[in-house]
């Protein structure tokens, strides 16, 4: 696993401790089994990346909801479903020919569950967190992604609860695409900002 | 607080190393740790904020040698133990049970 | 002190509270204005990174009124007070040679800010 190739692994403890809490909350009253399976459940198979990318897809077809997206990202996210924990307050950061927009939660790892799911790893790792503020260039070479030197680099810590997603400019030779298939091209890294969304009928 | 949880700017920390269609969860005991840091939050016992606070009184030297959810558990035994819905003596006993349990 | 039960999480994970205070608190600054932040270490709990102490940006954006994290996490209460987008360049925030930082906006609070 990598994220742990520049952490010990962790010791028995852990997983120890972590059993001895959930085994004494349980028998306390203070926590539902089943609320836990839910839980896990929801953020492990139920939300994730597909909801930002069916955002983003509307948003590149239907210019009424880009605005929308615009005056008010929460509601309008919203109309798809996508609502409730670490996504109460919603931005959507518009890449253009004149800015990229990256965005990093150098702190701790805010994200926008509702619409991403939840965060990697590296996200929430110390080199990401330390480099995008200081060198996103540098953050955008490591992820392969070449910008012209006139492109403003525009980075987002995420210090409130404001959430911001990404939307990454909509690729060439996508004329008349489907929603659906255009939701296809939007990658969780283009809504975070590390990454572009894909060309059709390769990368 | 100046923490090491304060990592903007910071050098030396290695390359960023994303994993190729890396998993929600790496491990079953990351999968309960987040389970029971959310459904002890709804308890209405504590705040966002205090659960952010506890995470960054990680010793700094601890906390950049762990990873994330190790960092979560932290932050939630402080916070249960500080409101008093557990006590550090009856999590160790717990723990040396289910140790027990496990060599047997 | 009751568990939340199964039935009832996905309603509580969706309808969540959010950090928005509905209270009319008046803003101290407007968009376009140059504030520069606090110069403080404290050891409770805050959001302006060391990074951006003391450095002078620029207002974009009011986000209205929230909680204040830096009393809210140690019970001290919500403090409700205009949170701001603001920008700063690179090289306000690393020095003349930042060449590789364009810019870097945080969502800061009225008590991290003073006129600049």
């Amino acid at each position: 696993m990598s994220d742990h190739h520049d952490h010990d692994a962790p010791l028995p403890d852990t997983v120890l401790r972590v059993k001895a809490l959930e085994s004494l909350l349980v028998e306390k009253g203070l926590v539902d089994p089943e609320a836990l399976d839910v839980l896990i459940d929801t953020y492990e198979t139920k939300v994730g990346p597909r909801n930002g990318a069916r955002v983003v897809a509307r948003a590149w077809v239907d210019d009424d909801y880009r605005q929308r997206l615009r005056d008010d990202a929460t509601a309008a996210i919203a109309e798809f479903g996508f609502k409730g924990r670490q996504s109460e307050h919603m931005v959507v950061l518009e890449n253009t020919p004149e800015q990229h927009n990256m965005v990093v939660c150098t702190l701790c790892s805010c994200y926008p569950w509702a619409v991403l799911g939840l965060p990697p790893v590296w996200y929430k790792a110390a080199p990401y967190r330390a480099k995008a503020v200081m060198d996103p260039r540098g953050v955008l070479e490591e992820f392969g992604v070449a910008l012209d030197d006139d492109v403003e680099v525009r980075v987002w810590d995420s210090t409130a609860e404001i959430r911001y997603l990404v939307l990454p400019r909509r690729p060439e030779g996508t004329e008349g695409m489907s929603e659906e298939a255009l939701a296809d091209l939007v990658t969780r890294d283009s809504m975070i900002g590390v990454g572009l969304a894909k060309s059709p009928g390769g990368s | 607080m100046n923490g090491a949880h304060d990592l903007g700017g910071m050098h030396g920390l290695g390359p960023i190393d994303p994993e190729t269609d890396e998993p929600v969860f790496h491990e079953e005991w990351e999968r309960r740790c987040f389970a029971i840091t959310l459904a002890t939050g709804f308890l209405g016992q504590w705040n966002i904020d205090m659960s952010r606070y506890a995470r960054e009184r990680m010793h700094p030297g601890e906390y950049l040698r762990t990873s994330y959810y190790e960092h979560w558990l932290h932050g939630l035994q402080t916070l249960l133990v500080e409101k008093g819905m557990l006590t550090e003596d009856e999590i160790a006993a717990r723990m040396a049970e289910l140790a027990g349990e496990q060599d047997s | 002190m009751k568990a939340l039960p199964a039935k009832d999480v996905e309603h509580t994970l969706q309808n969540s509270r959010g950090a928005r205070v509905d209270e009319d608190v008046p803003a101290k600054f407007a968009v376009g204005d140059r504030v520069l932040t606090r110069n403080f270490n404290p050891v409770g709990h805050t959001r302006l990174p060391r990074y951006a102490r003391g450095r002078h940006g620029v207002i974009a954006r009011d986000h209205g009124v929230f909680i204040f994290p830096d009393t809210h996490a140690l019970g001290e209460g919500m403090k409700p007070q205009h949170l701001y987008s603001v920008h700063f360049t690179g090289q306000e925030l690393w020095g003349p040679d930042a060449s590789r930082c364009n810019g870097v906006c945080m969502d800061l609070w009225d008590d991290y800010l003073d006129p600049a």
